[in-house]
């Protein structure tokens, strides 16, 4: 791909107004993932369907489809580096018009998956995920960054 | 000819308000003009909490895979012209774009796409206060990824159908077909389809709970691309009988400004549907 030719410019001081080309696109994290106490060995479910532990993501924007894709982890980190094992499956994700938790479409988050916005232009992913600390795992606090791309069409 | 365009940002601080979290991009797609070299970006935090915000472009298109899902395809690695800062509570933010294409430039559409990855600035860890514990805490980043569009001189669209078929799966009616692009620019539109019985009456499709008379599905199509489509049949189905699929292509889109919108002759095909 030839590039080189373009020239990049910052252009702080110009007066561009805002068009109106398009409409607003929200995404907002308003639940993350949540474990709560994970015994040594004891593998650490949490079904999208869980309305107090799973992830939730909400969407307001256009009527229309937007393509959501995550970016996961493979394990946590913790205490001294020590890491965790993190793994979603096939059903771990869910997209509902309604924005209810009761009404998911699953979807496999390893997968792209492209998602219809409500006619008032509305949605949410909600996600699952399973901890699986080791039997030796050292205590302390572990943590991982999920991402969620939300693609607009075109 | 097309090819990618690299544009900068600029963050500029301006005021506002709103309670709330996550962040706001606006428009959700960006045309610029080559007479004006320039588009805007706003961002806004309507949360009390700090959101980290990261601002790159990559080069990419929408295309369909083996079995017809969309998807995007970054023919190259990230170029990470990026712009990095906070976006603090209580506040918006606007990036501007401004273009230095090269002298020459061909006429024609060339494309980009803004990736704005936003990260609450702290998660708190959850789980029990016992320090021989183990706590678990995940956080969260969104990344919103919008186009952008780039328009020289004289730009034109339109797409060719082909090859298009349609199946009944349970209760959806599943289609495909090849789209492929013409002209200089990428062709923004919609699909629409409708399902007729063979007295030329029309059935209804359904979304969600509500009933409708064409099933509509913005398309964006940059090359050549054969997206699949599903559609509902609501309860409790259709009857035996011979049925005709009408599908249509055509350039007009709710979402965006009609004037950004590049008119183009709508095309049209239909296939036929047998239930036993």
């Amino acid at each position: 791909m030839k590039r080189t030719w373009w020239i990049v410019t910052l252009a702080m001081l110009l007066g561009v107004p805002l068009v109106a080309q398009g409409k607003p696109l929200t995404v907002t994290g308003i639940r993350d993932v949540t474990f709560g106490a994970v015994l040594p060995g004891v593998p650490r479910v949490v079904l999208r369907t869980d309305p107090a532990n799973s992830g939730q993501f909400d969407i307001k924007g256009p009527k229309g489809n937007v393509l959501l894709s995550f970016v996961f982890p493979l394990s946590m980190t913790g205490p001294a580096g020590a890491l965790m094992p993190l793994s979603f499956g096939a059903g771990d994700a869910g997209f509902s018009q309604t924005q209810a938790i009761g009404s998911q479409v699953g979807f496999d988050p390893k997968q792209p998956f492209t998602a219809t916005l409500s006619n008032s232009g509305r949605g949410s992913v909600f996600l699952g995920a399973t901890a699986n600390p080791a039997t030796n795992q050292r205590a302390g606090a572990y943590t991982a960054t999920i991402i969620l791309n939300v693609t607009v069409l075109p | 000819m097309m090819r990618s365009i690299v544009l900068a940002g600029l963050l500029v601080l301006a005021g506002a308000q709103l309670p709330a979290q996550g962040v706001m991009v606006a428009p959700h797609a960006v045309f610029i003009d080559h007479n004006q070299r320039s588009g805007s970006v706003l961002l806004y935090n309507p949360g009390t909490e700090p959101v980290d915000v990261t601002i790159s472009m990559i080069f990419g298109y929408p295309i369909t895979d083996s079995i017809g899902r969309i998807q995007l395809d970054t023919l190259t690695a990230d170029s990470t012209n990026s712009a990095l800062g906070w976006i603090g509570p209580r506040e918006r933010q606007t990036v501007r774009l401004l273009a230095r294409p090269p002298v020459g430039l061909a006429d024609g559409e060339y494309w980009l796409r803004l990736r704005i990855a936003a990260q609450a600035g702290s998660v708190p860890i959850t789980g029990v206060s016992d320090t021989t514990a183990i706590q678990v805490g995940l956080k969260l980043e969104v990344r919103t990824i919008i186009g952008v569009n780039y328009r020289k001189g004289a730009v034109m669209t339109g797409v060719a159908l082909s090859n298009l078929r349609a199946q009944i799966v349970g209760d959806s009616v599943i289609t495909r077909a090849r789209i492929a692009r013409r002209g200089n620019a990428a062709f923004i539109g919609v699909i629409r389809e409708t399902l007729v019985d063979s007295t030329g009456a029309v059935r209804a499709q359904r979304i969600g709970d509500s009933l409708i008379t064409s099933y509509q599905s913005p398309i964006g199509v940059y090359f050549t691309m054969e997206p699949r489509l599903a559609s509902a049949i609501p309860a409790p189905g259709l009857p035996r009988g011979r049925y005709w699929l009408r599908y249509e292509v055509v350039a007009e889109r709710e979402d965006l400004d009609p004037k950004v919108v590049l008119k183009a002759p709508a095309v049209r095909d239909s296939v036929q549907l047998v239930i036993p």
